[in-house]
């Protein structure tokens, strides 16, 4: 069984947090924003980067050489990871000039610090697909963290925006909310039902989750709870109101917290099984 | 790649002393959490003989290394002679090998905070001694061999043993002569 790595829960939580902003920023600024929700979220998506970056140290038995991390960049997806997040960070620093300058280019510099967030999401969950994890060596791995990306993304904008944004905007917003929660269901299904075709450590990894308080928890936070709200919400169609949003942000938050906590905990590699 | 350089262990000769495990101790003097080489016994019930099974792993320098793959600093490297080595002074401590190797051989070292396994005594090796855990087993269980196709195709030679994750993964270099079966005596 894995263990419960929290500055890589933490990490990569935050850091798709953070990217997800930006990207629905990006996303978003095809039409008229608030110029105050912009620069809070743009700021907002910056602290979250900083500090994800901050809390990937604390996993290295070493922090002091973690600039070493960029040097294997010909095989290692850590290597990327790293290095894709590093120029996200740089380009964050532009896109934030831009969004203070008042005719600046930041649907450009979004798009760029998107894109290289982007693709360190994507390098940081390909570190995972192991052929030694069956949990981990599959296409599902991706999709949690861009699922994990747009949710987060799209929640904290909704929270920002709830007051400021156009009612249209928010109900875009609600729709990407609504698309990655009924996303996750249906794949972790699928991700479940292929897991216990993938062996003993797949079945062991299905049994520990089952078994998991924590995991029921997530089943609530991350899925059931958001799931009613929505539903309730769309079939009503009323104007949005900023309880739901809020109940929404931190159901999800925790869920996912969780839910990431769980991808480390329920991790059960091949090994050795002959006696010690 | 001009060699490669594994183990052949034999089952047959094995006596499951740990004399291996304790030659590499002695020499590289590694810390207690630290087992670069492990002797294991083989599950009755995976191999239903009836008598003890051990087999001795270390790291299988293989074919496909995936604690190379992954390492994000460069710190294995794999030299000619098909020997994978670990550069403690590059290692940051990120564990991604430990996770990635089926065999548990890189192995996290809480007191310094870096990852260390078996180099297969290399510096011994270009001298053309034997590694330590070879030139100690008292039974010569323990062979260092090139890993071949001459090899493969000598009979009895296996790539594993059960117990043993699946050789696809990273295609070990080490080879098992497995235990033979006893005179079946029946009772009846």
């Amino acid at each position: 069984m894995g263990t419960m790595e929290w500055p890589l829960v933490l990490f990569t939580v935050l850091g798709e947090t953070a990217i997800g902003i930006i990207f629905v920023l990006w996303w978003l600024d095809r039409a008229e924003v608030d110029p105050i929700f912009y620069k809070k979220a743009a700021l907002l998506s910056g602290l979250l980067l900083a500090l994800a970056l901050i809390a990937s140290l604390f996993h290295l038995g070493r922090p002091e050489y973690a600039y070493r991390a960029v040097s294997h960049l010909s095989t290692s997806w850590l290597s990327r990871e790293i290095l894709c997040f590093l120029f996200a960070a740089v380009a964050w620093l532009y896109f934030y000039s831009q969004v203070r300058q008042p005719k600046g280019k930041r649907r450009l510099a979004a798009g760029i610090t998107s894109t290289f967030g982007l693709l360190g999401i994507f390098s940081s969950s390909m570190i995972y697909v192991l052929p030694r994890v069956p949990a981990w060596d599959s296409v599902q791995t991706p999709l949690f963290f861009l699922l994990t990306t747009g949710l987060l993304g799209g929640l904290t904008c909704l929270v920002l925006g709830r007051k400021t944004l156009k009612l249209s905007q928010l109900q875009e917003l609600l729709l990407i909310v609504f698309t990655c929660v009924l996303v996750s269901i249906l794949s972790f299904a699928i991700y479940l039902s292929m897991l216990n075709t993938a062996g003993m450590e797949g079945m062991s990894t299905v049994q520990f989750l089952l078994a998991s308080p924590l995991f029921w928890l997530r089943v609530v936070a991350n899925w059931l709870l958001p799931l009613i709200l929505l539903v309730t919400y769309f079939s009503k169609q009323k104007t949005i109101n900023a309880n739901l949003v809020i109940m929404l942000f931190i159901a999800c938050s925790i869920g996912e917290l969780l839910g990431r906590a769980l991808f480390y905990l329920s991790a059960v590699g091949i090994s050795i099984t002959a006696l010690k | 790649m001009n060699k490669q350089l594994g183990f052949l262990h034999n089952s047959e000769k094995c006596v499951g002393c740990r004399g291996c495990e304790m030659a590499c101790k002695n020499l590289y003097q590694t810390d207690i959490s630290q087992r670069w080489r492990q002797v294991f016994q083989i599950d009755e019930n995976a191999y239903p003989l009836p008598s003890r099974m051990f087999i001795s792993i270390g790291c299988n320098h293989c074919s496909e290394p995936q604690c190379m793959k992954v390492c994000p600093v460069g710190a294995y490297t794999k030299r000619d002679d098909g020997i994978v080595i670990h550069d403690d002074n590059r290692c940051i401590g990120c564990r991604l090998c430990v996770m990635a190797c089926p065999y548990g051989r890189p192995q996290f070292n809480s007191v310094i905070n870096i990852v260390q396994k078996c180099n297969l005594c290399y510096q011994r090796v270009d001298k053309g001694e034997k590694p330590a855990c070879v030139a100690s087993c008292v039974a010569g269980a323990l062979e260092l061999v090139q890993i071949n196709s001459s090899l493969d195709a000598k009979t009895g030679v296996l790539k594993t043993l059960p117990g043993l994750p699946s050789p696809s993964i990273t295609n070990p270099s080490i080879r098992f002569v497995g235990p033979k079966q006893g005179k079946q005596v029946r009772r009846d």
